[in-house]
């Protein structure tokens, strides 16, 4: 009965590969030579790198979309930390709830979060503004960093933070030099978990964005709607490579899977 | 004559406690959990804010007939929904999208159990490893994943090239702007969650079980068939609801790599 098992492992490396191929081409076909995109590449050229720098739209889309990936991590650092503290540590009733109403953005598919963000927006003047795109992506991350600052607290010992208080140390230098240590982990992995999803969000930023403000996953769908050019795949291939970039640290600190354990996602 | 009855057995409680103290010692962390509630404060005001009331009012608008919209006086009916069930160009792009998502759901299924039972039976390193490969690709934008797509699928691409140089086809498949191409694209995207939902239905199998299996004399397959398989069918059927609803709700894949209309 050798052939069962070998049977479920060649089917296995195939879903993996399944998985992970439309990543590998794209590398590739961006050092293609020719004016179109293919792959296996057609000779060997950088032009199309250096055309990205000649496209301006690129960088100013690139420069939004870190700007503000920074910032949805930022606050969604801060909302999430604290709120996933007071979760943790205080017997607050009803707390199943509330963790479950914080994590809800996530099981809401996003086009449905979009369209509801941008009609509800549209009243308060906020639909393309920067301010909307902020709102929104804060909502799609606080749910990643509720999940992963929850993940980090649930081995913490209280009684370190007690023990310093009654070693004299006030509140704010037990949280500065006590809580704060011993959770920033969490909270750094859930903050680059937030700016890669805020990065390369297309959906619920389709709503979100005006034609004064683009970001970079945006710039790439209106290109490939209009036209398909080798200059997509190398600017793919710097999305992927900070993408890769990201996970690597976010692997060494504290582990991929954990985000996905189970989590009702969506994405696209 | 309820009340006074159970009154009185609270009562009867209140004064047999005493006695067994032992019964349940529970330890509080804390006993006042006012400054928790205003640790939640910002995270709670802003989830209220911007995701419970704009999801309530796009519900409230879906009542109210079109014409009225934004005027003085709404109408609420269900118009919105009867129309929405009598155009046959809504019902035709409904009944495309609910068609994709269900191949979706197959080709995710049977590509990704395998995976899911490979990694429960391998070490913690190795499913560690599987678990970055099939999570990382979730973390890079769709409109990337869908690019890679797009050079393997075009009707010169690598697939289309691949098959005819085997002889396989003659003339290149029409597999981009069509089905199949969402279908490809949908089931890739979602594969990872159907992984993790049937792993995590797999690791609460007792493993004793299936050597129980083993030492009466059952072979793998059989093994299988009747031990694994029936003991993962909540992780199956978990799995197979979320991708569905994924792609009944996705719209940058069939934007891109769609011809026809889906929602």
């Amino acid at each position: 009965m050798k052939t069962f098992g070998g049977l479920r492992i060649a089917v296995a490396v195939l879903a993996i590969i399944y998985i992970l191929i439309p990543l590998i081409v794209v590398i590739p076909a961006s050092f293609t030579s020719a004016n179109y995109p293919s792959f296996p590449a057609e000779g060997f050229s950088l032009q199309w790198y250096s055309k990205i720098l000649e496209r301006p739209e690129f960088l100013e889309a690139f420069l939004n979309s870190a700007k503000f990936a920074a910032l949805a991590a930022l606050f969604s650092v801060i909302f999430g930390t604290l709120g996933a503290l007071g979760i943790a540590k205080y017997d607050i009733p009803g707390k199943s709830y509330i963790t479950a109403l914080l994590t809800s953005p996530l099981s809401v598919p996003q086009l449905v979060l979009g369209i509801a963000l941008l009609m509800y927006f549209t009243p308060m003047m906020l639909a393309g503004t920067s301010t909307g795109f902020l709102i929104a992506h804060i909502v799609i991350c606080i749910p990643y960093v509720m999940r992963l600052v929850l993940t980090g607290l649930s081995g913490f010992d209280y009684n370190l933070e007690r023990a310093a208080a009654i070693l004299g140390a006030n509140p704010l230098t037990v949280f500065m030099k006590v809580t704060l240590p011993l959770i920033g982990s969490a909270a750094i992995s859930g903050g680059l978990f937030a700016f890669l999803t805020s990065f390369d969000n297309v959906t619920v930023s389709l709503f979100m964005v005006s034609p004064e403000m683009r970001t970079l996953p945006i710039e790439i769908f209106s290109q490939m709607q209009d036209a398909y050019n080798p200059i997509v795949a190398s600017v793919s291939s710097v999305v992927i490579f900070i993408s890769v970039l990201l996970i690597v640290i976010l692997e060494k600190i504290q582990g991929v899977g954990k985000v996905f354990g189970g989590s009702h996602h969506t994405n696209g | 004559m309820e009340p006074s009855r159970s009154y009185a057995s609270q009562e009867i409680e209140q004064q047999t406690s005493p006695i067994e103290p032992l019964k349940k010692p529970k330890i509080k962390k804390r006993k006042v959990w006012v400054p928790g509630l205003l640790l939640l404060t910002p995270i709670l005001l802003f989830i209220f804010g911007f995701f419970v009331i704009p999801m309530l009012y796009i519900l409230y608008l879906s009542f109210i007939s079109t014409d009225n919209l934004g005027g003085a006086e709404a109408v609420y009916s269900l118009k919105n929904y009867t129309q929405l069930f009598s155009d046959s160009y809504y019902l035709s792009s409904l009944w495309l999208t609910v068609k994709i998502s269900l191949y979706s759901v197959l080709v995710a299924l049977f590509l990704g159990y395998p995976v899911a039972l490979t990694m429960a039976k391998s070490s913690a390193r190795i499913r560690g490893y599987i678990t970055l490969l099939i999570v990382s690709p979730l973390l890079v934008s769709i409109v990337v994943r869908n690019f890679g797509w797009y050079l393997l699928l075009l009707p010169n691409g690598t697939i289309n090239q691949t098959l005819m140089a085997l002889g396989i086809i003659d003339a290149p498949l029409k597999l981009l702007f069509s089905e199949i191409g969402v279908v490809i694209g949908l089931s890739n995207a979602y594969l990872p969650f159907m992984i993790l939902s049937i792993v995590a239905s797999l690791y609460n199998i007792d493993p004793s079980l299936d050597k129980a299996g083993a030492i009466l004399g059952a072979s793998p397959f059989r093994r299988f068939f009747s031990i694994t398989l029936p003991l993962s069918i909540p992780g199956i059927v978990s799995g197979c609801i979320l991708v569905f609803s994924l792609s009944m709700s996705a719209y940058v894949t069939p934007a891109l790599m769609g011809e026809p209309t889906c929602p």
